[in-house]
Order: structure tokens, then sequence, then C-alpha cells
């Protein structure tokens, strides 16, 4: 114990204000949601204490608690792997050694900063409305556009085109990680005659799969936890017909719209247990496609 | 450096405290108001706080103020940590539930001991009653409209008595603007609750029972449906993209950008609206059944209630007094949150009203003895039966959806919702 102390007590020293934050600000909301999430509570009265009901409730009896994982993972199973792929393509781009590479960087990142915000979210519902830009554009090819945003049928696309459109952050690690790629590898292959196509599928995956796992267990997390985008664009609601009703956007709705604030906090809890699942799913399976360089040492 | 005794310490924080305390006794007094509001709302609301700021001396006024979708949750949240302002704007459909809730006091004891009602109508007043006892100050009515384009409904000849009309004469003209005009005879209404409830209500019931049960029937909800589905068919109602448009604001509305004739929405909106449209805006009656009930009602829109929280009941009542009395509030406040429930507020505001508030002012009293009575207010969860209405509506009007099925799942959706709220 002395020893372990004495080892790691600069670690520990170092990570009090977080330690600080958690135990003071996160720790206790924390363990008052898992009550709170057993019991009907409405912030006007007391809470009263009601077992497994909320629970209850949500597996066997709230259709919407279902649209909103549909939606939910609709949305996740697009979204992470357009994002990701075109994170990577632009990344690949910027890798050949782009004169003023810093400038296209920054430029490519800048959607990633304004994504989270208000403005953008309503700027989408502007460009994709009947009579928005993205209309007005299809209009000069003669195409007759649609309402893209208020129709059920194609809303949560227009949310996949705004998350692939914030690539920034990925790209900025897929670009790290291609420029750790040692070239004299490529080299190689070029000297051997193998494909670009080879090259990509031998040399670039393989060597990039921990940043590619990487990303994904973070886009994922992130993806599930979409909100501000799709309450702006929703109104709040989910509208059209449910079509936007992500899990974040229920839960917020059920907890400040509804003031069930107990049942609220059950359905934290399952999104905390989902998205625990699938990041745990990831790293299981990430031992047979990713390999670390220093694991062969 | 000075070496403190117990004792002077003692007796430093002892002055300390007493200093702290001092102030208590010249304090001035103070009171919170809060209120959802717009920009207009908010600028006539801060203007009457400071004239009561220098009528009454010595207490000070805090306004907050935030729009109506967050009003509830800062609301919720103050009520939940025991700090809601003195005075809160109240809505009729909320009241009970706040009442029942212990939030706010009784106004009983000020009647006539600080707060006058001498000046004001029966009704309003008994709006804001719970259990018998009253909760809540009427501060403006409210009933529902439809506001129509003046030049429109001449240029394709409608002459239809647009405050007796029935609904086969609205369809009727409809008809004839869309053909004689090239704008659609109005905007669709399959998404809102209000009309809808309207629409029972003129087939003889109300959407909710005295239980607070859903008393509609599903094909009653479908003939609603069915009835906007023949006249957006017919492509004499808008389109069917701008009415599940998600969000639309006012200036979305058809009677605004021009697309339509006619809209519909709340009396204290129509000042609003016509400050919006360019042609001159009449204000017609909900078309009704043919040998039936208008089906639309006179409702309080706001109320001023007082909370628990309250420490300084004196200055509060008196505040809510001045809202309802005083000349010059009044005045500053005008028609802006519904008509006034005193006649002598009324009496002194006309001569100085605009077109369009001597329009709502017209109106309402051209209403006065067509509207049904108050109904109860809706129950708890009634706010989200209003998004499940929506929701089943879109898919309504997308056609996503046979109407009778629709109505069918509506209905029971409603019923489990307001189970789940009690």
């Amino acid at each position: 114990m002395k020893r372990f102390l004495r080892r790691n007590a600069a670690g520990y020293v170092f990570l009090t204000p977080w330690f600080l934050g958690f135990f003071l600000l996160a720790l206790g909301p924390i363990l008052a949601s898992l009550y709170l999430s057993f019991t009907r509570y409405d912030m006007i009265g007391a809470p009263r204490w009601d077992g497994l009901g909320n629970y209850e409730y949500m597996f066997t009896r709230d259709r919407r608690f279902w649209k909103a994982l549909t939606v939910t993972f609709s949305y996740v199973a697009l979204a992470v792997p357009a994002r990701l792929i075109m994170a990577l393509g632009v990344a690949m781009l910027l890798d050949k050694g782009l004169r003023s590479i810093s400038f296209y960087r920054a430029i490519f990142y800048l959607p990633s900063l304004l994504g989270a915000s208000i403005a953008i979210a309503i700027l989408w519902r502007q460009l994709f409305e009947l009579d928005g830009v993205v209309n007005d554009v299809l209009a000069l090819f003669g195409i007759q556009g649609a309402a893209w945003i208020s129709n059920p049928d194609t809303s949560l696309y227009t949310l996949v085109v705004l998350a692939m459109w914030q690539f920034g952050s990925p790209m900025l690690i897929f670009l790290a990680g291609l420029r750790g790629i040692p070239k004299d590898l490529y080299e190689a292959a070029e000297i051997d005659g193998t494909s670009k196509r080879r090259q990509f599928f031998r040399i670039t995956m393989p060597l990039l799969a921990p940043v590619i796992f990487f990303n994904l267990v973070l886009q994922t997390i992130e993806a599930f936890k979409t909100f501000s985008s799709a309450f702006i664009i929703s109104d709040g609601t989910g509208a059209p017909a449910d079509s936007l009703l992500f899990y974040t956007v229920f839960l917020f709705n059920e907890a400040f719209k509804f003031f069930r604030m107990g049942y609220a906090s059950a359905l934290a809890w399952v999104l905390l247990l989902i998205i625990g699942f699938f990041t745990a799913i990831t790293f299981l399976t990430s031992k047979y496609w990713v390999h670390y360089e220093n694991e062969r040492d | 450096m000075v070496k403190l005794t117990r004792r002077a310490a003692l007796g430093t924080i002892g002055a300390a405290t007493a200093m702290a305390a001092m102030p208590a006794f010249a304090a001035e007094r103070r009171i919170r108001h809060f209120w959802w509001g717009n920009p207009e709302r908010d600028r006539r609301t801060f203007e009457v706080i400071d004239l009561y700021k220098a009528h009454h001396p010595g207490i000070e006024v805090s306004g907050e103020t935030i729009g109506w979708g967050d009003y509830w949750t800062k609301m919720a949240t103050q009520t939940a940590g025991g700090n809601m302002a003195d005075l809160v704007q109240m809505d009729y459909r909320f009241l009970f539930e706040y009442v029942r809730r212990g939030a706010l006091q009784s106004l009983d004891e000020h009647i006539g001991n600080g707060l006058d009602l001498s000046n004001l109508d029966a009704g309003p007043v008994e709006g804001g009653m719970v259990d018998g006892k009253l909760y809540a100050l009427n501060i403006g009515s409210n009933t529902q409209v439809m506001p129509y384009n003046i030049r429109l409904l001449d240029e394709a000849g409608v002459d239809a008595d647009v405050i007796n009309w029935t609904r086969e004469e609205f369809g009727a003209a409809c008809e004839q603007i869309t053909s004689k005009t090239g704008a659609r005879g109005s905007d669709d209404y399959s998404l809102t609750t209000e009309n809808m409830e309207a629409w029972i209500r003129q087939e003889g019931y109300e959407f909710y029972d005295a239980e607070g049960n859903v008393a509609a029937k599903a094909e009653d909800v479908a003939a609603f449906w069915q009835f906007w589905a023949d006249l957006r068919n017919a492509g004499i109602v808008a389109d069917k993209n701008k009415t599940v448009m998600v969000d639309a604001s006012m200036s979305d509305w058809g009677i605004v950008t021009g697309d339509s004739a006619i809209s519909s929405c709340w009396s204290n909106q129509l000042v609003a609206v016509q400050s919006l449209t360019q042609d001159t805006i009449g204000a017609a009656m909900l078309p009704h059944k043919a040998g039936g009930v208008f089906g639309q009602y006179i409702k309080p829109s706001q109320f001023l209630a007082l909370t628990r929280d309250s420490t300084d009941v004196e200055a509060a009542v008196a505040y809510m007094n001045d809202w309802v009395n005083d000349p010059e509030a009044t005045a500053v406040l005008g028609l802006e949150r519904g008509i006034p429930a005193s006649s002598v507020v009324r009496e002194a505001l006309a001569p100085n009203l605009n077109e369009a508030e001597k329009l709502s002012v017209e109106f309402f009293a051209a209403v006065q003895d067509k509207v049904s009575p108050l109904p109860l207010p809706a129950p708890k969860g009634a706010g989200e039966v209003r998004d499940a209405f929506a929701r089943t509506g879109t898919e309504v009007v997308l056609g996503s959806m046979d109407i009778m099925e629709a109505a069918e799942r509506f209905v029971d959706d409603a019923q489990s919702i307001v189970d789940r709220a009690r």
C-alpha cells in the first residue's frame, strides 16, 4: 500500500481537480437520479417510491420509448459510419502533402466548432425547409424539392447530413494517425507493383486500426448523446410525427415538459447502460481487428 | 500584530452579525414577478413595474421573464426549490394543478382589503376560482378567432356572415377565394388541438368529461380530420407541406404571407397579426355546425397569482391591485394580454385604441352571447395530449395513416396519457 502510494501519489494529486469536481458536483446528482429512477416525482410534490414501476412501464407499455430507441439507433447506424468515412476521406486528401495544409485543416475543422451550436441547427432548418436553399439549388437542375425536415420520411437524413458535415475532430485524429504510418511501407509496395486499392486495405487500414477504433468509440458515444441539433430542428418535441424523437429529446421532454423526473431518471440510466453495452462490445471485438504496434515487441 | 482573545473574537463576530442584520430594518421591501412573454409584453410589463415603484417608494420589484416554452420548466424548478417568485403569471390549464399542490395562496382575505374587484366582470373573475376560493387574478380574456384578409374575401365576392357562418359556408368561401383570387382559402388546422376541441364541443360535448377522462369519440375526431382532408384534397386550403411545418411562427401563417386568406389564433394575437399583414384584417368566428352551438368560449388568457413563497404579501397584493385598477398601469398594459375584466378600464382604453385593437374589442363584443361556458380546466397530461394530437395529425395530413385508424389511436393514446398523469 505504502509503495503503491509512493509510486502513484503524484498522479492522484494531479487528478484532484477532477476528483473534487466529481465528488462535490457529479456524484450527488448521479446517486440522486438513481434513487429518483425508482420513484414518481413531478418536481412540485415529494418523490413517491414506485419500485420498478418506471422500468416496467418503459419496457412493456411505452410506445414512444421504443420509437426513441429506433430513431436513435438508426441515427447512430447511419451517422457514425458516414462521419468516419467522410473524415478518413478528407484526412487522406490532406495527407497528400498539399500546400498550406494548415489552412485547409482549419477550414475543414470549422463546422465541428460550430456544429453543436444552436445557430447551426436553426440554419439547418432554413436550408432544408420547403423554400430553403437546398431546394433552390435543386430547382436549378430542374429537380422538384421536398419539405425535407417537415417530412417524417426524410427528416432524419437531414441530421445525418449535418453529422457528416461535422467530420472535423475525427478527421484531425485520422490525419495524425496517417502521418504515423512509415512511408517506406508504401514505397516498398509501390516497387512491388501493388495497386493503390490494395495498399489502402493492406497497409493503411491495418496500421490505422487503433485510430479507427478510438474514433469509432468516441463517435458512437457522441451520436447516442446527440441532443441540441435534434431538439432545435424538431421544435423540442421530436416532430414531425416523432421522426426526430432522439432518446435524449424524449428524455428531456419527460423530465422538463411533462415533469416526470422519476421516469426521466430511469431513462437516463437505461441510456447509460446502452452506451456502456455498445462500448463494451466495441472493446471486446477490437482484439480481432485492432492490433497495436507495440504488442508485437 | 494584534492578539485576539476569545472574547474579542466573539465580540467582533457578534458585531459583524449585528451589522449584517442591521440593514434589514432599513432594507427596501422587495417582490418578484415572473411571467412568460415576448418583447412587446416585456416592454409593457417593465413599464408597469416602474410605475409601481414610483407609486410605492421603498418597494423594489424585480421582473423575470422567459418564453412560454421554458416558463413552465423554470416554474417547476423554482417550485421544487421553494423559491417561487411572489407573483407568477398563471395559465388556466395549470391553475388547478398548482393550487392542488399548495403552491398558491388564496386571495379571498384580500378582496376589498387591498384588492379591489368591484369593477371587474363576474365571469372572468370566476375563472380564477378553485373549489370556491379565488386563487388567481384575471389580467385579460381571450377567445378563438379567425383573422381574414378583407381584400381577398371582397375580391372573391364572399358574402357569408363570418360571425354566424357554418362549416359548409366556410368550405364554400375557401372554394370561392381559391378560384377567384389565386390565394388559398384558409390555412389547414388539422394539427391544432383547440380547433379540434371546439369541433367536439359543437357536437354537443367536451373533449374531457368531468372526471378528466377523454370523452371524445373517435368518429368525431375523424370527422374533424375528414373535414380538413376534403378541403385539402380540393386544393382550397394550405398545402400539406406547409401544414406540417415544424414550429411555424406567426410570420409563416397564411394570412401574413398572403398564401391564404384565413388563419386561426387567439383574439389577443390580432394586433400582432395585423402588424405583420399588409392588407387590413377582419375577425371571424370558428365556423360551426349548422343548428348547433358555436363551440368556442371565452378563456381567461392569463392570471396573476400569489405564491406560497411570497414574503411580502401586502406589497404583492398592492401590485396585483394596480394591474387591474390603476389607470396608468392599465393604460400601459392595454389589450396586449387580452381584454381587461374591468369595465372602467375598458372604457378608459376605448378612445385610444388603434384599428386592430378596436377590431378585437368589437369581435369580443360580437361573440359575447354566442360562446359556450368556460369548460373545466383540462386534466393533468393535457399538454402531452396536444403533442400527441399534432403527431398523429401530421401522419393524417401526409396521408401515411388512415383517418379512422388515426383517430382511434389518438383517442386511445390520449386516455392512456391522462391515466398515467393521475
